[in-house]
């Protein structure tokens, strides 16, 4: 049981999810037809937009909230929710930049062993849940970070948490857990 | 013609159809011929001149309208053509005796080949068939000449009540306008034809009627000196009906429209500036006043108010002869009005509903727009605006000014349930969007090929696209090109 608190896996975030306000009302007709790059969904009220330069893409309701997709890192996601809320000033809103969060963080971590699952369940009673035959994978939630992992048999994990220092963290306290129940 | 590909036999038939369509509409409003004319020209040229298609052949011959008129009258032809055509009495056709307003459009359009010189004369008893199909009867030998482009007489058909003693000068082409005014015009022609005197009518009581009946249908002429004579449209014969209640002594069942000026002061200008190749063939329908009516009053706005004499007497005849009119509707069949006229006005609006989204109107989509002065040009601009989306930019705009007053810092004061910081710290920066923005090659778009076509299916999985696609025409480097069905894939 080495639990080595300095992990050196390489935790992968995928996807950062962000939101903001544009603290104006978005004429979303108007945004489907003028802005590039923009997928009108006019069922459900929402545009989409998608920038290439940070990979994202943005879900705009018109009542002026803003959500970000799609980012590979936090500043990227500010960065690329800053653009957007640029590019839709320039269809000639007012918009201003507030409320930017974070909200979701997923990243992928990959663990150099294999996982006893149904073992690594009993050893982590309240906090894991597994049901075979629902999903493969563990479901560990840390209360505390607010953060849930998915834990695989084949030692791959994917967490996701409200940021990125949440899943860090929430990487380094599960892989103590983790190699216990390795095979 | 010859056609090299299957576009521009395309592109002919679109051109053909929106002019014929327009041909109607235009006479009725008093808009020149040859503007038409010239519409049809450029467009072709247009084509042309673009190379999208091989070969457009252009059309040659100016004027495939006819008009006819008395023959008495004219001398003021137009276009000087010296020959004379006489035209086959070959073609026989039924000719229409019902007095079916959708039968006969007011103002068909009889297409002569282009050879055809003017003037040409129609015998009598020779049926012609117009280029929309129409069959017409000629009762009365009828000379055809080129019009002027003179928008009185563009209007339907001409009624001319012929003088037993056929003075030279009595034949007045009445232009059909159906107009209020047009109604006034009659009334006010009567009247300055009996004052005037100058040429006989043949009765004024069926004149009389006749101009009530007319006035739904086609008085206008007399508002313009200059349509009495020279365009002379034509009392033709296309009666429909009215074969049966003309009278001979009333000749047909026009009634002219004699300009209380002198019939040589028309304005030889007038006739000249339109170039020939405005002719109109009017056609006399069957009036109904009630449709004529509510379409004068929509053709009123379009009209070009042509009248230009005797306005006061219009005043107190119009309403005199409009109440009569109603009235005294169903007594001469001659009269036809315009069944077309409704449709075409109807039309004529749809025209002018369909905004034209392209071409000048286009707007890039990279432009910097000044916010409330283009979101206000725009729902005018795009046409249809749920009112909801108009509310909401109503109050977008509210929201912004109250945003632009409250704005910054009191704004986190406001009741951000979240970090009051976050709002401090987000709110100018934005402002400072140089450094932010700047989209990667935003002007990608400013491609020449473009298609233009409904979709079948879009479909799309993360930046892969697929398209199916339908009935569409494309400009593809240049050339078009026409598909009923395309499949596309794409990378975004």
């Amino acid at each position: 049981m080495d639990a080595d608190s300095d992990v050196a896996l390489d935790i992968l975030i995928t996807n950062v999810v962000c939101v903001f306000k544009t603290r104006c009302h978005l004429n979303l007709r108007k945004i489907a037809l003028e802005g590039a790059n923009v997928i009108y969904k006019r069922d459900v009220g929402k545009v989409l937009m998608k920038l290439r330069k940070p990979r994202i893409t943005a879900t705009i309701w018109s009542s002026g909230k803003v959500i970000c997709t799609g980012a590979t890192s936090e500043e990227e996601a500010k960065f690329g929710a800053r653009r957007l809320a640029r590019s839709l000033q320039k269809l000639g809103f007012q918009v201003i930049f507030t409320d930017f969060k974070v909200v979701n963080v997923l990243a992928v971590c990959n663990m150099p062993f294999e996982i006893r699952l149904p073992e690594f369940t009993k050893n982590n009673r309240p906090h894991a849940s597994y049901e075979p035959e629902l999903h493969p994978a563990v479901c560990y939630r840390i209360k505390t970070l607010r953060a849930t992992l998915q834990i695989f048999s084949t030692g791959s994990i994917t967490v996701t948490g409200p940021n990125v220092k949440a899943v860090a963290s929430a990487v380094e306290q599960i892989y103590p857990f983790v190699f216990e129940s390795r095979k | 013609m010859a056609h090299g590909s299957p576009m521009h036999k395309l592109y002919k038939s679109i051109i053909e159809d929106v002019i014929e369509g327009l041909w109607e509409l235009f006479a009725e409003e008093g808009v020149e011929e040859q503007v038409l004319k010239d519409l049809k020209q450029l467009w072709e040229t247009k084509v042309m001149q673009s190379k999208a298609t091989e070969g457009f052949f252009r059309h040659s011959h100016p004027c495939p309208q006819l008009t006819l008129q008395l023959p008495h009258n004219f001398q003021h032809v137009l276009q000087a053509s010296a020959a004379s055509l006489v035209i086959p009495a070959g073609r026989g056709f039924p000719h229409f005796m019902t007095p079916d307003l959708g039968a006969l459009p007011v103002d068909a359009t009889l297409t002569l080949p282009s050879t055809i010189t003017y003037p040409v004369h129609v015998p009598a008893g020779v049926t012609l068939q117009t280029a929309s199909g129409q069959l017409y009867k000629v009762n009365v030998p009828i000379v055809v000449t080129q019009a002027s482009g003179d928008p009185s007489t563009l209007h339907q058909p001409v009624q001319q009540i012929f003088h037993p003693a056929g003075q030279p000068p009595v034949l007045q082409a009445s232009v059909a306008q159906v107009n209020a005014s047009s109604a006034q015009a009659a009334a006010e022609t009567l009247h300055a034809q009996e004052t005037a005197a100058q040429q006989t009518i043949v009765n004024q009581p069926n004149v009389v009627e006749k101009n009530h009946h007319e006035n739904s249908v086609n008085t206008t002429f007399v508002q313009q000196p200059s349509v009495c004579q020279q365009q002379l449209a034509t009392s033709t014969v296309f009666n429909q009906h009215a074969d049966s209640t003309e009278t001979p002594h009333q000749g047909n069942l026009h009634t002219a429209v004699f300009t209380p000026e002198s019939p040589e002061g028309f304005s030889p200008p007038e006739s000249l500036a339109s170039n020939s190749s405005s002719v109109l063939l009017d056609v006399e329908g069957v009036i109904d006043i009630e449709p004529l009516e509510s379409v004068q009053q929509q053709v009123s706005d379009d009209i070009i108010d042509l009248i230009i004499m005797g306005k006061s007497m219009e005043e107190n005849t119009v309403h005199k002869d409009q109440d009569s009119t109603a009235t005294s509707n169903k007594m001469e069949p001659t009269e036809q009005m315009e069944s077309n006229l409704q449709s075409e006005k109807g039309f004529c609006r749809d025209i002018e509903d369909i905004i034209q989204l392209d071409g000048t109107g286009d707007v890039s989509p990279k432009e910097e727009i000044p916010h409330t002065e283009e979101d206000k040009e725009e729902n005018e601009f795009i046409g249809i605006i749920e009112s909801e989306d108009l509310k909401v930019l109503e109050d977008e705009e509210d929201d912004e000014e109250c945003d632009s007053i409250s704005n910054t810092e009191s704004s986190s004061s406001g009741g951000v349930k979240e970090d009051p910081q976050i709002d401090i710290v987000e709110e100018d920066p934005l402002n400072s969007g140089d450094d932010v923005s700047e989209q990667d090659a935003p002007d990608l778009f400013d491609t020449d090929n473009v298609i233009v076509c409904q979709y079948d299916k879009i479909h799309r999985s993360k930046n892969k696209w697929k398209f199916y696609l339908k009935d569409g025409v494309m400009s593809f480097q240049g050339k078009d090109h026409v598909f009923a069905k395309a499949i596309g894939d794409a990378e975004w």
